[in-house]
């Protein structure tokens, strides 16, 4: 039984990076950077929706709003940040994005305050369960709309002909752009979904500790780098298969080595490991 | 249809194409030979405009497309199957397909797949297979057809027959055919000369970037001996300097 509720709960935490990884991962795809800022975008995502929920009393306005609204600070972050410095090597874009993560942390202290938001009232706290198994409303909202908007992605970026033309960008931009495709608005879509999901991500974690505070995204941040390096830099299926695996590998590791290492620190000791035996991730990059 | 005016292209600094007269008319193919470095790919994707232009024109019915863009030169009718094909790997045979009439409205999209598969049967069977795990002579096919769904006057081939099986250079070359009689114009390099000969309506041979020998495709059967020592001496200054 405790395996069964350890698998549960290490999908539930699967399904969060699950979320902010595949945004990270699309970002990386299709630009080769490393979009650190995306967890400042994560957070702001989440203090959007507390203000509004809190001002209006609903969250779901509260999420209505922030999710396009973080969309459109991605493809912001894109304009301003990363379009300029395209053509710089790529750890320009990358200490690019860690100055504006720092910056946009430093920015929600000074703006908010050091010590968090809470919700008014608390939204999804109650316990769902079948049998003995059980799971707090958010944990369950959270696995569903994981599920629901990456299968929605999927499906877009299969069916749709915008889709097949931004994996046809991702796979060779200068080809794609050739035949007609607007690879530049490929790039503001990417940073629009990912960003979104990164909020949709924050939000439901926002719900689940009913807490919002400046430095919420430093951890995701760095797990979702280390999530999209073991699931083949740009490979989106490997990058959720490497979520949900660091999510049940945390919850059973908490469990039977958390005495000797921390939790935040199993998610290092497995990518550690794993590049040791395959340098090239669980799965290669394509 | 297609005309070069003195066209000079390369890259930087570095001249790959000097000064080249060149016409492809409707339903006409011409073969382009030269080489190792001679500057027959650097002549296609300028003409696609995928390499800088540095000199004289490319008029195509015409009009001076010089400075247009790779897509407004696809919208205008002109597509390419570039060396090494350069397929989008991961995406299906279907969906190279889709992005490769993307300058024509969906609507027209159902239209030019059936013709692509048409002229390509197998294709039908490999539809939804990525196109990266299809073999050599399956991706020159769709290759063709991408090129093809953007319902090109003409078309660009470069490296029709290189690392195919025989079978499929036949196939291949059968299709060529098939678009040469629907008044398609035909620009193709090709190594095998022997290939080139038998298919082309008219041979350029170029060395070092200029052409030395042009004509027509039965006079250049006839001077094989010649074209054979262009591209042998070709080969030998390469050598030489490298
Ligand atoms: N991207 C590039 N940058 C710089 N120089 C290039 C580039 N591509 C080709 N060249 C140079 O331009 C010249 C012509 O090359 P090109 O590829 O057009 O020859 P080719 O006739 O197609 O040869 P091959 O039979 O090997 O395909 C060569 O000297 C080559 O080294
Ligand atoms: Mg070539």
């Amino acid at each position: 039984m405790l395996q069964l509720e350890l698998t549960i709960q290490g999908l539930i935490n699967g399904s969060m990076y699950a979320l902010m990884a595949v945004g990270l991962t699309l970002v990386y795809g299709l630009l080769r950077i490393l979009h650190v800022a995306h967890a400042g975008l994560y957070t702001l995502g989440a203090y959007i929706a507390v203000l509004i929920a809190n001002a209006s009393g609903s969250l779901l306005l509260g999420a209505a709003v922030a999710i396009p609204a973080v969309g459109l600070a991605g493809m912001a972050v894109y304009r301003l940040l990363y379009e300029p410095i395209l053509d710089r090597p790529p750890y320009v874009a990358l200490i690019a994005s860690i100055g504006l993560f720092i910056v946009m942390e430093e920015a929600y202290r000074l703006v908010f305050g050091p010590y968090g938001e809470t919700f008014s009232t608390p939204y999804l706290a109650g316990r769902l369960a079948i049998g003995p198994i059980g799971a707090k409303g958010a944990e369950v909202l959270m696995v569903i709309a994981a599920f629901g908007l990456l299968t929605l992605l999927a499906l877009l970026a299969r069916r749709t002909r915008f889709g097949v033309a931004w994996r046809a960008t991702v796979s060779d931009p200068a080809m794609a752009r050739s035949f007609g495709v607007d690879t530049i608005k490929v790039r503001y879509v990417n940073f629009f979904v990912a960003s979104g999901l990164a909020a949709s991500a924050a939000i439901l974690v926002a719900v689940l500790n009913n807490l919002v505070e400046p430095t919420m995204g430093s951890v995701p941040s760095y797990k979702t780098l280390a999530i999209i390096v073991l699931g083949g830099l740009g490979n989106v299926a490997g990058t959720l298969a490497a979520s949900l695996a660091l999510g049940v590998i945390e919850a059973f590791g908490t469990i039977y080595i958390g005495h000797l290492l921390d939790r935040d620190a199993i998610a290092f000791l497995f990518l550690v490991l794993v590049l040791m035996i395959r340098p090239q991730g669980l799965f290669a990059a394509k | 249809m297609l005309r070069l005016e003195a066209m000079s292209c390369g890259y930087g600094g570095m001249r790959a194409v000097e000064a080249l007269d060149l016409e492809v008319g409707a339903g006409e193919i011409v073969a382009l030979v030269g080489a190792n470095g001679a500057g027959k790919s650097s002549t296609l994707m300028a003409i696609a405009g995928h390499v800088e232009l540095q000199g004289g024109r490319i008029l195509f019915d015409g009009d001076d497309i010089s400075s247009a863009a790779p897509m407004a030169r696809v919208a205008s009718g002109i597509a390419l199957a570039p060396e090494g094909r350069r397929l989008f790997r991961d995406l299906s045979v279907r969906e190279n397909l889709v992005v490769g009439g993307y300058v024509r409205d969906a609507g027209r999209q159902a239209r030019n797949i059936e013709t692509v598969l048409a002229l390509f049967p197998r294709l039908a069977e490999r539809f939804e297979r990525p196109a990266g795990t299809l073999s050599g002579g399956e991706q020159q096919m769709v290759a063709i057809g991408r090129a093809l769904m953007s319902e090109p006057r003409l078309m660009l081939i470069d490296e029709v027959s290189l690392g195919l099986m025989p079978k499929m250079v036949d196939v291949c070359y059968g299709a060529i055919r098939a678009l040469r009689a629907r008044g398609l114009g035909v620009l193709l390099v090709e190594q095998s000369t022997e290939r080139a000969f038998a298919a082309a309506d008219r041979v350029c041979v170029l060395e070092s970037g200029r052409a030395v020998w042009r004509g027509s495709a039965a006079e250049a059967r006839g001077n094989s001996a010649v074209i054979d020592a262009y591209l042998g001496v070709g080969r030998a200054t390469a050598d030489a300097a490298s």
